[in-house]
């Protein structure tokens, strides 16, 4: 996977684009995980009753 | 109307408004930045930009009215928090069985992801910003040679990366503001309340002074 986006400028040098696309997904996955961790936490490990 | 029910403002009406603002805002932002990149195409630059600008404008006047007009303290991590949040893992690690203190207006998940927003949010303001001279606007024409390309590289890398952090951000925020046992806050965003009972049993009275609504 690339990690940025590059491409070439009219001398032939790579230039800096941002960051790829293709991380899209990793980070749409990290808000899920992060979801998922908190969502099996409250089911299996919360005390009972904890508001916070 | 019973003790327990009477209402308290936790967010008057403008804070509400430039929370919302800030909020909309940030969604278009994030709309018409990656829906082409996912072969969603429209004419997005210029909602783009002219969203970015409102945004700006929405965190600076929430930043005059926090510095000025609100209790600045209310969202600094103190000792307190750092404690609590201790006392919180032997908690739920089985290793206390007294529950951790109460917060003052904001906990410390909440101080820290409005602390995550502010950063990834000025970094994409800045940038953005920044990028801007590459487009024409009623104010300027374009001029793509104001930086050099191995700048203006470094500015979209980070401009990206601020943009791909905020769909982690958005999503977790998202997901915290509906759980059942946090929609009182939520409810406090959209209505400005919280009932005296959700204040006692969610706050400290030494760290956060209320109003009665």
């Amino acid at each position: 996977m690339e990690l940025l986006r590059t491409s070439r400028d009219v001398w032939g040098q790579e230039v800096l684009q941002g960051m790829s696309w293709d991380l899209i997904p990793v980070f749409f996955g990290a808000g899920a995980a992060i979801i998922l961790c908190h969502l099996l936490y409250r089911w299996l490990l919360a005390p009972k009753g904890q508001s916070r | 109307m019973p003790e327990d029910a009477r209402r308290l403002t936790r967010h008057a009406l403008i804070d509400r408004l430039l929370h919302w603002g800030m909020a909309i805002s940030t969604l278009i932002l994030l709309g018409t930045a990656f829906l082409p990149i996912l072969g969603i195409e429209f004419a997005w630059v210029t909602i783009h930009w002219v969203s970015g600008i409102v945004l700006t404008v929405l965190v600076i006047a929430h930043t005059v009215r926090a510095s000025f007009w609100q209790d600045l303290g209310s969202m600094w991590i103190d000792k307190a928090d750092l404690r609590d949040t201790m006392q919180l893992a032997r908690w739920n690690l089985r290793m206390s069985a007294r529950p951790p203190g109460l917060p003052g207006k904001y906990s410390l998940a909440q101080k820290l992801i409005h602390h995550v927003f502010t950063l990834t949010g000025l970094a994409a303001i800045v940038t953005g910003g920044l990028m801007m001279v590459k487009i024409d606007t009623p104010w300027w024409e374009r001029n793509p040679y104001w930086l050099g390309e191995d700048v203006f590289g470094v500015i979209y890398v980070i401009h990206d990366l601020a943009a791909l952090a905020l769909i982690t951000l958005v999503m977790v925020h998202v997901y915290f503001a509906l759980r059942p046992e946090k929609l009182h806050f939520t409810r406090s965003m959209f209505l400005g309340w919280i009932t005296r009972r959700e204040y006692n049993e969610h706050h400290d009275s030494a760290r956060w002074a209320v109003d009665a609504d």
